[in-house]
């Protein structure tokens, strides 16, 4: 018998979209530059700092330079698309039910555009009381 | 949008090490991504002002949050490291060579970065204590009550 090396290959779909290689590709993009971003935020923030020295000041003094605004926003589009991306893997693996997929990747979507929303507010908005 | 039904071909996967480092990055993954929404609301109420966003964070500084700090931490390292690893093994053109030799790397990685992080964060939080307490305070104290007025420097 001679030995398949074959498995899990499938015929490429026709009428195919190069989308599920560009997700691929942007996991792994993104995933770089968070190595930057959410590693260095929780270095700053939790071992550089203490997070029982955070309060008002401490923000509105990191945010008074927009490179910081700039840096929070980053660190928060791409955690969300990279976390949002790999979520919508995990459905399509998990949810069989096509019904109850597209109701679950429907709320993932909605969830996600509502905080990048909500996020982006907040970092531009934001102006120190104090 | 179409949904195809892939037919499996058969063929059954028995991974070992790699099949539970898929395992481990999904639910670092997930769990990351659970976290990111509950500290986008908790860092959005600073719009509020001071009196609502430090009143919020008077809730975590307490010992018991300071543990799942450390476990954010591990979870952020542990998924960035295995991330790299995934990437590694993706895209250098030998990386699937030396998958047993990247595994070992990223766990030696990550208790070199982790230890030192979890020290930190563990003797900070004892030291910040007892400087705002009265004298004769113990470290279980420390440990079992929320941090004493924390805004008087
Ligand atoms: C810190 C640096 C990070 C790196 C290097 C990284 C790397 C990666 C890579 C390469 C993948 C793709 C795995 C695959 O295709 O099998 C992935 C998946 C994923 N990541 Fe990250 N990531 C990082 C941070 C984050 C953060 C902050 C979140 C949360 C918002 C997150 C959530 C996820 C999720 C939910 C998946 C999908 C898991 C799966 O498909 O099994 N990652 N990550």
């Amino acid at each position: 018998m001679s030995t398949r090396t074959d498995w899990g290959r499938r015929e490429p779909p026709l009428k195919g979209s190069n989308f599920e290689l560009y997700g691929w590709f942007f996991m792994r993009i993104s995933g770089l530059l968070l190595v930057l971003l959410a590693v260095g935020h929780m270095f700053i923030m939790h071992v550089f700092n203490d997070t029982l020295n955070l309060d008002y000041e401490f923000v509105a003094a990191r945010w008074d330079t927009p490179y910081w605004r700039i840096f929070d926003w980053l660190l928060l589009t791409l955690s969300l698309l990279h976390g949002t991306n790999g979520l919508r893997v995990v459905l399509h693996d998990n949810l069989n039910d096509l019904t109850i997929r597209k109701l679950a990747l429907s709320a993932l979507y909605g969830t996600s555009l509502i905080f990048f929303i909500l996020g982006t507010y907040v970092i531009i908005a934001f102006v120190s009381q104090s | 949008m179409a949904y195809q039904k892939i037919v499996s071909s058969g063929a059954v996967y028995k991974g070992k090490t790699g099949m539970w480092l898929y395992i481990f990055h999904r639910i670092t993954g997930v769990a990351l991504f659970g976290y990111l929404i509950l500290h986008i609301i908790s860092t959005a109420l600073i719009l509020l002002g001071p009196e609502v966003y430090e009143g919020a964070e008077a809730i975590y500084k307490n010992f018991y949050f300071r543990i799942a700090e450390i476990g954010l931490m591990a979870a952020i390292l542990a998924h960035a490291i295995n991330g790299l690893r995934i990437i590694a093994v993706d895209l250098w053109k030998r990386g699937s060579e030396f998958q047993k030799q990247l595994n070992i790397i990223s766990l030696v990685l990550f208790i070199a970065i982790f230890i030192p992080s979890t020290y930190k964060m563990t003797t900070s939080y004892f030291d910040i204590c007892l400087e705002k307490s009265q004298a004769g305070t113990t470290l279980t104290d420390c440990m079992i009550r929320p941090l004493p007025d924390w805004k008087s420097k």
